[in-house]
């Protein structure tokens, strides 16, 4: 008796977790892919079954590709903004610099604020006629332009908005990991002579690793869903030149067309491009890491 | 030098918040002036007036500062236990499917939430569960739930045997090891998840977006992102100070615990 | 400046303490709440038109007992919400949308129908009001709105700007331009370092659909067909008018960029001439900009003047509540009643004509002007597809407006988008 409830155990604590996890994770994405095979929408009772249809659109659905073109950008380019700039900070913050609680404070600040306050801050800030930042760089005689209504600087607009908002968050992640890089290890490296770059490169660096790859990591699954910055700054414009797989999706399902195979379909392939993403990954890193 | 340097640097990253502050401070015809205006002077407190006490009007911050709170503090508690509970047999305890079970938590930290995005609002809607608390509180808490267990398991691995085993010969039973030995050891790093799920709930913006038509139950970001309006000056005042007034708690939140994080990440998963 | 906004301050914030003493809520009136339905009622009036409407329902509920809940988001999320509540059963009892959006929403069963023995029995009559209005009420031959006003486009003139550009005559007032090429060449004469000479729309000029429209209808074609079928804005007429969109920022940079706030660059002296909606004037007002009003001008074929009916609906509840429908009713005969007030305060004309002839409306220099456009008044088309395909243009017009795409391709491919919107 006492024997079987001690193999229950640990199914006992596990349980309000996991039936958490499988009404509202698991189940969810599964229905989401028969979702994916059926005319549903929203509103509408029935719903049928109609094969790769909805798929078989997507292939011509030109501002979904779009959409994961400019998603995959903004990826690739805002990732070593996002990695680096903490970093740096961090780096720096960690020399025994004064007021170091104010510093980190400071940078984490915006990290505290909503998206939808980042955003509606930056879209005035960036405002090509009313907004401070152009008046400021027209004073100082550098062209203006709007930033967020040219195709050619719409999504660096947002990287940087982006950029704004999440560094101090990985700047205290980075520290943390600095933290327990041992002093030592430093000094004996001063006393080899080592100069401070090289001290970077070959101590703080591949310590650093598995800290680099969580934010790594964490920043990319960010990445692939981005929509609030867009939604507030641009509404995926000029034209889509910003539009995202995530605001594509949304407006499918939930603003225009009410579509709920068509958006569940758009789920279905951003996932798997995420899971041969993370694949891909894995396969590279192996070995490489504890996790 | 360096300092001097960082002070210059931190100073400038606030500037985009200081303009948020500054103008929730400013007379509506003072709101819109090139050039830029840094002091708001005269000042007014009206704004906030309106967006706390004005009964008529919709754009109800209070109200949306209420429902941010309620969604907010439920999502922590059940992030908290759920993980806590579900961490530490898969840290300290051999059974059937611990690999596999762990294996799909941690997988799932890989999908992002927009992917069940569609399929939730169904379940949702069928659960009766639209524009209600526990139609907010529970999927933000699913979203958060793998990496609390993530977060906990590792430190909970990191914990000495013999707490455990000593606990044990005084005839403790797996709960009071869990509650009265694991947790309280705990603390830092359930701090730290603590303030990561409040985070992620107070600021979540696309789940509330859709799944709350009804706009006395809009949590904060949406209440402000639908009330820039026509994006007209006249609404910059009210919406710069609700974006303000929903910084603060955050911000106090971090002040108090500035230590506290830093150390809950460190303890945390990151060691790998 | 001089007002004493430091007792408005004092007020709010006692009141404040009063509702967070009561838990956080707004206190029912007890007698009233006990007696009288609470309404809600959902708008998009974002402006200052929106504290005017509080105005007068703070009136409304003084007089009448009838508490209204008024749910304000700004219009576009205002109609996705509509579409997913109503059929979840959380609508509300009454909503305020725009003339266009009648037929989609009545054809998706998101509205209730409203047989003529009942606006009659409740004394809306369609000899009291413009007939286009009171049509626009109208899809498939059954009633689904009554209309409240007529929100329309006008030009704004700002006089500082244009006095300093020595565009105003020896009386100081600014000189309104009649024609496109005078438009232009003041434009040009205005428009100088970051201020601009001319920009139609709000936010976003180069997505602003409703201005985009006003150009297309002055030269005498629109988004569809006379057989509201097939888009004509492939055809040379339409065209003509995406190249004009076209040149006024990205060729003769007269236009401020596609993401300024126009409103804003006008309050703060930035922009010279604005053809923009009759809602903004008095937040101009308020803003204390000095400015003028001029009858939107002949830029094509025709003077016509975009307007877009606000209309009263009821979303379909889940459960018949007669009481909240009676309650719905009242305010609506209320707010019919005193629309001369609502014109004066929220500068909107009202679609009941018996207000145009009030003596305080025709003494206001704008409101006369908005009445004098009058005669070159049009709406949207009544199709159920009409915002499907405005949300299309939005992003189509924009690469027209930066230049980043010529006019005809993008007009001919949006033409296409149109064309193949399901059914």
């Amino acid at each position: 008796m006492k024997r079987r409830r001690g193999a229950l155990t640990p199914y006992f604590f596990l349980a309000p977790g996991l039936l958490l996890f499988t009404v509202f994770r698991v189940y969810p994405l599964l229905d989401g892919l028969r979702l994916s095979f059926t005319n549903a929408r929203l509103g509408r009772a029935q719903q049928a079954f109609v094969g790769l249809a909805n798929y078989a659109r997507l292939l011509d659905d030109t501002r979904f590709h779009t959409s994961l073109w400019n998603t995959a950008f903004y990826t690739v380019a805002s990732t070593l903004p996002v990695l680096a700039i903490p970093l740096v900070l961090a780096v720096a913050l960690n020399r025994g610099v004064a007021l170091r609680t104010f510093l980190r404070s400071a940078f984490f600040f915006p990290f505290t604020l909503s998206v939808v306050t980042v955003g509606l801050t930056w879209l005035w800030l960036l405002d090509p006629v009313v907004g401070p930042f152009n008046y400021y760089l027209r004073t100082l005689g550098v062209p203006v332009r709007s930033w967020l209504a040219d195709p050619g600087s719409a999504m660096w607009a947002i990287i940087v908005t982006t950029v704004w908002w999440v560094t101090g968050y990985y700047l205290v992640i980075y520290l943390a990991g600095l933290q327990d890089i041992p002093r030592e290890l430093y000094e004996a490296a001063a006393i080899d002579g080592a100069s401070g770059w090289r001290r970077f490169w070959s101590i703080t660096l591949p310590l650093l690793r598995p800290v680099l790859l969580f934010v790594f990591v964490t920043h990319i699954i960010g990445s692939f869903q981005i929509f609030g910055q867009v939604f507030i700054l641009t509404q995926g414009g000029p034209g889509d030149a910003t539009r995202t797989v995530v605001q594509h999706l949304y407006e499918t399902a939930f603003a225009n067309f009410f579509h709920f195979g068509a958006a569940s379909a758009m789920a279905w392939v951003l996932f798997a491009v995420i899971l041969g993403f993370s694949l891909l990954q894995f396969r590279l890193l192996r070995g490489h890491t504890e996790y | 030098m360096l300092t001097a340097l960082m002070m210059g640097l931190a100073v400038l990253w606030l500037l985009p918040a200081i303009w948020v502050l500054v103008t929730s401070l400013k007379l509506t015809p003072d709101i819109v002036r090139v050039p830029p205006e840094w002091i708001p002077w005269p000042a007014t407190i009206e704004h906030y007036g309106e967006v706390l006490f004005s009964s008529s009007r919709t754009a109800r911050i209070g109200r949306a500062f209420l429902n941010s709170a309620v969604v907010s503090l439920g999502t922590v508690f059940i992030v908290v236990v759920a993980s806590a509970m579900a961490a530490y047999p898969l840290a300290r305890m051999r059974f059937r499917g611990r690999g596999l079970i762990f294996a799909l938590l941690v997988g799932s930290l890989m999908i992002p939430n927009a992917v069940v995005l569609v399929p939730q609002y169904v379940l949702t809607q069928r659960l009766g569960w639209l524009s209600t608390y526990q139609g907010l509180i529970v999927p933000e808490a699913a979203m958060t739930f793998a990496f609390g267990v993530f977060l906990l398991r590792q430190f909970f691995l990191t914990m000495p045997r013999e707490l455990e085993d000593a606990a044990r010969i005084d005839g403790a039973g797996a709960w009071a090891i869990f509650s009265r030995i694991l947790l309280p050891l705990s603390q830092p790093v359930l701090g730290a998840l603590a303030i990561f799920a409040f985070r992620s709930a107070w600021n979540d913006f696309l789940w509330p977006l859709i799944a709350v038509n009804k706009p006395d139950m809009f949590p904060l970001p949406v209440a402000l992102a639908l009330l820039r309006g026509a994006y007209s000056s006249e609404s910059y005042g009210p919406i710069m100070a609700g974006a303000t007034l929903s910084a603060l708690p955050l911000l106090v939140v971090f002040l108090v615990a500035n230590r506290r994080i830093v150390e809950g990440v460190r303890l945390g998963g990151l060691k790998g | 400046m001089s007002e004493p906004r430091t007792g408005v301050t004092r007020r709010h914030l006692l009141a404040g303490t009063a509702a967070v003493a009561a838990g956080s809520f707004p206190i029912p009136r007890r007698a009233a709440a006990q007696a009288k339905p609470t309404i809600s009622y959902w708008n998009g009036l974002t402006g200052a038109d929106g504290k005017v409407m509080d105005g007068l329902i703070d009136q409304f509920t003084r007089e009448t007992g009838i508490r209204v809940e008024q749910q304000r988001i700004q219009w576009a999320d205002l109609y996705a919400k509509l579409q997913v509540a109503v059929p979840a059963g959380e609508g509300p009892d009454l909503a305020l949308i725009h003339t266009v959006e009648v037929p989609h929403f009545a054809s998706d069963g998101i509205l209730e129908p409203i047989d003529e023995a009942t606006t009659g029995g409740k004394g809306f009559r369609a000899e009291d009001y413009l007939p286009t209005t009171w049509q626009g009420g109208v899809y498939q031959g059954k009633r689904y709105a009554i209309p409240l006003d007529v929100p329309q486009h006008t030009l704004y003139l700002n006089t500082k700007v244009l006095r300093e550009a020595g565009l105003a005559g020896p009386d100081g007032k600014p000189r309104v331009p009649g024609s496109r090429d005078e438009l232009l060449a003041m434009a040009k004469q205005i428009a100088k370092g970051d201020t601009f000479g001319f920009a139609i729309g709000t936010v976003n000029p180069g997505k602003y659909t409703w201005g985009f429209m006003n150009l297309l209808w002055q030269n005498g074609t629109n988004v569809y067909g006379p057989d509201l079928k097939r888009s004509a804005l492939a055809e040379p007429a339409a065209v003509e008018v995406a190249e004009f969109f076209g040149a006024i920022h990205a060729q003769h940079r007269v236009a401020p960029p596609a993401n300024a706030s126009c409103r804003d660059a006008f309050i703060a002296g930035k922009l010279g001439l604005w053809i923009a909606g009759s809602w903004n004037f008095t937040g101009l007002r308020d803003a204390k900009v000095d400015f003028a009003v001029a009858p939107v001008p002949r830029l094509f074929k025709q003077p016509v003047v975009w307007t877009m009916p606000h209309q009263y609906t009821f979303p379909k509840p889940r459960v018949a509540d007669a009481a909240k429908r009676d309650a719905a009713w009242t305010h609506l005969r209320w707010m019919t009643d005193h629309v001369a007030e609502w014109t004066l305060k929220a500068g909107q004309v009202s679609a009941v004509r018996k207000a145009h002839s009030d003596a305080r409306i025709t003494a206001d220099p704008v409101l006369k002007t908005l009445l004098a456009q009058a005669p070159n008044w049009q709406g949207g088309q009544p199709t159920p597809k009409w915002v499907a395909a405005e949300n299309l243009m939005r992003p189509v017009i924009e690469t027209v407006y930066i230049g980043q795409r010529p006019a005809r391709a993008a007009m001919e491919d949006l033409a296409r988008q149109i064309n193949a919107l399901p059914e």
